[in-house]
């Protein structure tokens, strides 16, 4: 099987706050994992609020450098997440949509290829050409989906999906992620939908307080998650 | 696409690069990305004037202004005499509004973008270096409305004025080189932003926009002052602009070229050191 992103003995700890310093406080982040992504499969990662997640799928997407560890990778990585980031409101719709483009490496033809298409699924009928400061909240997301998912890299990471637009639209972008994961083929996916994670999932890692608490069966993870939770509500 | 068509090996995210070497990389890494700055330079230079109905006249107008209400100043209330006085104040805005913008822009480029840096994975030095370009452009736009000037005062067109370009883009070079140095410091403390403020503030006083390199000799002349004038990186460009139009040679001493080259380079290079190893960590931090 090929190994599409291989992790060893990553680290990334945040900064402790001064005034916690003295008082012995583990810093957030992730230490010490080490795994492999293999071509064609779905990874899912699941934990709670500030188990390392995110941070995890940044350093994955070459956002965050590990403090410590390497990670290697085979073909074009991109991450889902942090919809809209980057938009300059003084620009419309198309020009920001190229300017996106291009942030993630692709050439103008490229773009030109794609443009009519994400025109088309973000519904912005003439405010396509519009600056975005003219836009509500809901049409920006709309764009960044639409801009986002337009690009198909060879692995894709998603961060909690995608809860944006009125119904109509969430089904839709829903619909297009779930494409994408059948298209791109190899996905890591970050998520608390526990009834998804069980249907796209052929393996899973559980994360608690920064360190792998769990990697494969997706049953037996989710099992795991799920009596943890309890534990702490208990 | 198959990925594994892309090559049998996986290639490290965060490849080793000596700290040598950095200076380099950040050039040819600006040179490979030359598609994506020209875009950011077209957003900026677009997004600027969009919404003013007078849109690029303003890089024109503002040095034009101000150069109107410096010379008031200086003929009606203190009485100077010199009919080219408002070239050079031109000249001295232009230059220093361009290492000015240069500094700033590539200073705040981390803090500016934080969001963008925390969800894609771009070139930074890319955003460090956009701001000092679109600054370039409007520095150049800036320059016509010296045209006039060149009738009413019959000023010469010789090969001087070919040092123009080069003490501009000095200017906009030490100011980038010196914002790489700052940006992922400024990430951390952000008081390097009202520190940067305030010197641009008191730079424009500090720095021969107002006055002239003359003026300061014949009040200074030799000795300690002028060896801490010259410290300040945009005395002899701006110098230099303003000889380069007007035909004129000012005495500079060698030291004075010595010293704002050096300031310019060193400026660079530990600007890309630092840069290049900090920034990445800097906006996980913030």
């Amino acid at each position: 099987m090929t190994v599409v992103m291989r992790l060893d003995d990553i680290t990334l700890e945040y900064p402790v706050p001064r005034q916690y310093r003295k008082e012995d406080v583990q810093p957030s982040g992730v230490r010490n994992i080490s795994l492999e992504v293999n071509q064609g499969e779905v990874l899912g990662i699941i934990g709670r609020n500030g188990s390392g997640k995110s941070t995890l799928l940044k350093m994955m997407a070459g956002v965050f450098p590990p403090d410590s560890g390497t990670i290697a990778t085979r073909g074009s990585v991109s991450l889902l997440a942090g919809v809209g980031v980057g938009f300059h409101k003084e620009l419309t719709g198309r020009e920001n949509a190229y300017l996106y483009g291009a942030l993630m490496g692709r050439t103008t033809e490229q773009i030109d290829e794609l443009i009519e298409e994400i025109q088309s699924f973000a519904e912005l009928d003439h405010h396509f050409d519009r600056p975005i400061r003219t836009y509500s909240s809901g049409m920006k997301s709309r764009l960044g989906i639409s801009v986002a998912t337009a690009f198909k890299p060879d692995l894709l990471l998603i961060d909690e999906v995608l809860g944006v637009g009125d119904a109509s639209f969430r089904k839709k972008s829903e619909k297009r992620v779930k494409d994408m994961i059948s298209e791109s083929g190899t996905v890591v996916i970050v998520s608390h939908s526990l009834g998804m994670l069980k249907t796209i999932c052929d393996r899973i890692i559980v994360l608690d307080s920064g360190s792998v608490l769990h990697e494969g069966d997706v049953e037996l993870g989710l099992e795991l998650y799920v009596n943890g939770q309890k534990d702490t509500d208990d | 696409m198959d990925a594994s068509e892309k090559g049998p090996t996986l290639v490290p995210l965060w490849g080793k690069r000596s700290l040598h070497r950095l200076p380099f990389i950040v050039l040819t890494d600006l040179f490979r990305s030359r598609h994506l700055l020209s875009l950011l330079v077209k957003r900026d230079l677009n997004a600027r004037y969009r919404r003013a109905y007078l849109g690029y006249a303003w890089a024109v107008l503002e040095p034009l202004l101000l150069a109107v209400v410096y010379t008031f100043i200086f003929t009606i209330l203190v009485g100077s005499s010199d009919p080219l006085y408002p070239v050079k104040i031109i000249l001295g805005i232009i230059g220093w509004t361009m290492f000015a913008r240069s500094l700033t822009t590539s200073t705040k480029s981390l803090s500016s973008s934080i969001n963008l840096f925390q969800f894609a994975r771009v070139p930074k030095t890319v955003f460090a270096t956009s701001g000092t370009l679109t600054n370039a452009v409007l520095a150049v736009i800036s320059l016509t409305c010296l045209i006039p000037f060149y009738f009413i005062h019959d000023l010469p067109i010789t090969a001087n004025l070919l040092m123009l370009p080069v003490w501009l883009l000095l200017l906009s070079f030490t100011g980038w080189g010196i914002g790489l140095l700052l940006a992922p410091i400024a990430c951390k403390v952000p008081d390097v932003l009202n520190l940067i403020n305030f010197l641009v503030r008191a730079g424009f006083f500090l720095s021969p926009v107002m006055w002239t390199y003359d003026m300061f000799n014949t009040r200074f002349g030799e000795g300690w002052h002028a060896i801490v004038a010259h410290m300040n990186p945009t005395v002899v460009p701006i110098t230099g602009m303003r000889d380069a139009v007007l035909g004129e040679s000012s005495a500079i001493p060698g030291y004075g070229y010595a010293m704002c080259f050096t300031i310019a380079l060193l400026g660079y290079i530990f600007g890309a050191m630092v840069f290049e190893r900090k920034a990445h960590r800097a906006v996980v931090n913030v």
